[in-house]
Order: structure tokens, then C-alpha cells, then sequence
């Protein structure tokens, strides 16, 4: 794949609407993961996420999650400056999983509880491929349109085939993102699994117990190097590659080894190419369940050497934002690079011995680099890396 | 705002988000009826309401629920411009 510039940056975060807010909660080490307001939690384990704070623009007849996307969708094309003529031939490519489910969750509970016969309205935006119809609709890009769902990776995923998508020439720009609005079913099934820390979640610490959830919404525009030149935009740095693999091992758990992991990294570098060795950072999946920081570390190793890369959580800031992990984090990954600042891992006190890589605890570092990976893996083992480089 | 610029603002929200085209709009009175089905109107359908109303809670930044029945409002262009005009001069 031909590298891709990233031009524009949208983001809606449990820091607040905007790619400011985010970049300053997260370099600052700010923890966002609060008492859940959105949903009733009596009698759960865990009644903690990071949801996004009041005030998200758009009418409240929109989903929670179609407000978060078209928010950070507009902010995303504004930042790039791509005029309303240009978006004609974008191409808008979304990661989502929940879709409009809070709102179909309460129309639900509504009907079947309180006995009530409520409007059925909610139920327009439920599907996961609402997002793209209103964030396409609004904002007027009638380019090819497509909806990734590949679980805690569909952020991610959505990156890598709007790359695909320009590189190939087949469209001039896109704008890629992912979106996941707190649930009801996501908080419960993630207790059940008891997969959730009461307490606000700590990667890679031998004392960690689990995820703690969060919600959000990031886009990136995606263009050609020479178009995004020829017109002077600015350039944030490259989308340089992908690797995306599947574990075709366990339905939730990952395969122990990290063997899909790995060959996730290596194939983003491959495609990118760039060596082991030329990569500074790595934004972890970092999940801060038992296994997954356990085994992502493993297959680090295997990829990098021990100990070879730096490595931090966006997660222990924001939680687990699920199909906009991926490009909340990518997001991080461009400006980490960007501002030559690796964002921490908050929280961590005590580093697990079978991690094995300096994690940035508590407070940012400056250190600059050319390259850095972020890792998205998905339930199911659907394993996305992407592979950014800075601008020149 | 007046009814008369609300009236303006909602023959635009036609055109740009329910797709109507431009030339139909000019036609547009304030008795003009809306839902689908009643004699003269423009025929909206359950969709198309649940898309104007997105669309007008959003240009005049006023909330309208649903507990309440909203149908009187929506019967033609006269009933929704004087209740949006009504609702934003509270603002």
C-alpha cells in the first residue's frame, strides 16, 4: 500500500467534544473513567465507565452514538478544510458495533416494563450502519460508504480499508472513524464476563483486574500525499500500513501465544515497509484484562525484542470505547508522533514482571520518533494494526 | 424569530434535508397541510416527520417532546411556524 496523508482529525471523547480536549486529557495523564450516569447500575460489580460529558451537539431525536459520529465527522473535514463541493467523491467508512442500542434498550425496557406503548422512532438508528447513513447524509459525502464490524478492532479496521481505498486511487479522500455509545447490553455481558475492575482499570499492572468501558467517537480525513500537497493542507503525518489477521482460535479469548498479534504487526510493517527497529512506540490494545496485556505483551516481544519499544494505554485514560477505540487511539498514535509526546499509562503502579516494556507510567514522556503502531484486537480475534509515520 | 422567517427557514429545510425540489418549495403556502393523505398537502410520511423534526430541532435549538402530542403542530406550515416562533421567543 502506497502511505496515505492524514489531514484532519475529529474527535469526541470522555474528555468533551473536540481533538484538543482529548490530546490534553490524554498527554496529561487524566483519568476520565467516572460513577456510570447514563444507565442503571445497582447491583453490578462494576458501576464505573468513562462517558462522554453533556453537551454533545445535534438534536436528541439522533442516537447518542449518531451525535458522537456526526460531531467528530464534521470536525474531522472542517479541520482538513474539505469544502462541501469535494466531498461528492469521498468515501465514508465507519467502525461501529452498538449502533443506536442505548436508545432501542430503553425504548425496549419502556414497552415491555413500564407497560407503556412508547414512540418507536429509536429503532430508525439501531443498526450499526445508522452512523454512516446520518453522517454521510449531513455532511454530503457520496462516495463509496461502508460499516465495519469487527468488535473492539471495527475502528481500526475502517482506517485500513479507507486507505486501502485511496491509496488504490479509487477515490480522492475519505474519512474514516468508529463510534460506540455506552450500552446496557455491552455493560452487562462485559460483568457477566466479569471481564470489568470495580475500580478504574490499570494496564499492565500485576494488580490489574479487568477493563473498565468508555464511549466515544473519532474520524480521520484520509488523502492522497500529492492532493493533500497540491492544495497545502496540513499534514498531520501517514497512514504507512495495516496488518489485519484473525486468531481462528477462541470465540472471546485471544490465541496464547499472540500469534495473530503478531502477525498483525508484522504485516503492517511489512506493508509499510519499515523494520522492527525503526518503530519508537506502540499504542497498546491494552486492555488491562489478565490475558490480553499478558499476551499482547508476549507478541510484542516476539515482533519488537524485549523491552525494545515504548509502550502506553490510552485506555487506562478513557477506558475500552470499543468500535472507536481504534481510532480514538489511532488518533493518539498521529499526535504522539505529531507533537513528539508518548501519552502514559495512568494508574500504573506496579508493573507486571511478564510485560516486559518501559509502559510510560503516570506522566508523559518526550521522546520523538519516526514511527509508531497502534493495535486494535478484537473479540473473536480480529487483530488490526496500523502503522503511522510522522510528517515530514 | 416571526412565524414569516421560521416559514422561510422550514421551505429550506425541505429542499435541503427531505429533498424536495426546489421548485415545489416556491409553490408552498402557509396553509400548505403536511401529513400524507390529508387534502392538499405535501405528503409527509412517518420518516420524513422524524427527519424535520431532527432537522428543526437543530436550526432553532429548541426541544420538542414527545410526551406531548405534537400532531396539531405538524398539520401545516401556519401550525408549525407560529409553534416554532412561539417556542424560540421564549429562548
Amino acid at each position: 500500500m502506497k502511505s496515505v496523508a492524514v489531514t484532519g482529525l475529529g474527535v469526541v471523547s470522555p474528555f468533551g467534544t473536540g481533538v484538543k480536549a482529548f490530546w490534553e486529557g490524554i498527554s496529561s495523564g487524566s483519568c476520565a473513567i467516572r460513577p456510570i450516569t447514563l444507565i442503571d447500575t445497582e447491583g453490578f460489580r462494576c458501576r464505573i465507565a468513562a462517558e462522554v460529558p453533556a453537551g454533545i451537539a445535534g438534536s436528541g431525536r439522533r442516537s447518542r452514538a449518531d451525535r458522537m459520529a456526526l460531531a467528530a465527522a464534521r470536525e474531522a473535514l472542517d479541520d482538513a478544510g474539505i469544502a462541501r463541493a469535494e466531498r461528492a467523491d469521498a468515501a465514508l467508512i465507519v467502525g461501529a458495533v452498538g449502533g443506536g442500542m442505548l436508545e432501542t434498550e430503553a425504548w425496549y425496557w419502556q414497552r415491555t416494563r413500564a407497560g407503556a406503548a412508547p414512540m418507536p422512532r429509536a429503532l430508525t438508528s439501531c443498526f450499526p450502519s445508522s452512523h454512516a447513513d446520518v453522517v454521510g447524509s449531513a455532511l454530503g459525502l457520496g462516495g463509496p460508504r461502508e460499516t465495519i464490524v469487527t468488535a473492539c478492532s471495527s475502528g481500526a479496521g475502517s482506517l485500513a480499508l479507507a486507505a486501502d481505498l485511496v491509496a488504490d486511487g479509487v477515490v480522492p479522500l475519505a474519512i474514516a472513524g468508529g463510534v460506540d455509545a455506552l450500552t446496557r447490553i455491552c455493560f452487562m455481558g462485559f460483568n457477566a464476563l466479569k471481564l470489568l475492575d470495580p475500580v478504574p482499570c490499570r494496564p499492565f499492572d500485576r494488580e490489574r483486574r479487568g477493563m473498565s468501558l468508555g464511549e466515544g467517537a473519532a474520524f480521520v480525513v484520509l488523502e492522497d500525499p500529492q492532493r493533500a500537497k497540491s492544495r497545502r493542507a496540513r499534514i498531520y503525518g501517514e497512514l504507512a500500513g495495516y496488518g489485519m489477521t484473525g486468531d481462528a482460535f477462541h470465540v472471546t479469548a485471544p490465541h496464547p501465544e499472540g500469534e495473530g498479534m503478531a502477525r498483525a504487526m508484522r504485516a503492517a510493517l511489512e506493508q509499510g515497509g519499515v523494520a522492527p527497529a525503526a518503530v519508537g512506540y506502540v499504542n497498546a490494545h491494552g486492555t488491562a484484562t489478565l490475558q490480553n496485556d499478558r499476551i499482547e505483551a508476549r507478541a510484542m516481544r516476539a515482533v519488537f525484542g524485549e523491552g525494545r519499544v515504548l509502550v502506553s494505554s490510552t485506555k487506562s485514560m478513557i477506558g475500552h470505547t470499543m468500535a472507536a477505540a481504534g481510532a480514538l487511539e489511532a488518533v493518539a498514535t498521529v499526535l504522539t508522533l505529531l507533537n513528539e509526546l508518548v501519552p502514559p499509562t495512568a494508574r500504573l503502579e506496579n508493573l507486571d514482571p511478564e510485560i516486559g516494556f518501559d509502559c510510560v507510567p503516570h506522566a508523559a514522556r518526550e521522546v520523538a520518533f519516526e514511527h509508531a503502531i497502534s493495535n486494535s484486537f478484537g473479540f473473536g480475534g480480529q487483530n488490526v494494526t496500523l502503522l503511522f509515520r510522522r510528517a515530514a | 424569530m416571526e412565524a414569516k422567517e421560521v416559514f422561510d427557514e422550514l421551505k429550506t429545510i425541505l429542499v435541503t434535508r427531505l429533498k424536495f425540489d426546489p421548485r415545489q418549495a416556491v409553490d408552498l403556502t402557509l396553509e400548505t397541510t403536511m401529513p400524507k393523505g390529508v387534502d392538499g398537502s405535501i405528503g409527509l410520511d412517518s420518516l420524513d416527520f422524524i427527519e424535520l423534526a431532527i432537522a428543526i430541532e437543530e436550526r432553532f435549538g429548541i426541544v420538542m417532546d414527545e410526551a406531548g402530542d405534537l400532531a396539531p403542530h405538524f398539520a401545516s406550515f401556519d401550525t408549525l411556524s407560529r409553534y416554532i416562533a412561539s417556542r424560540t421567543a421564549g429562548a
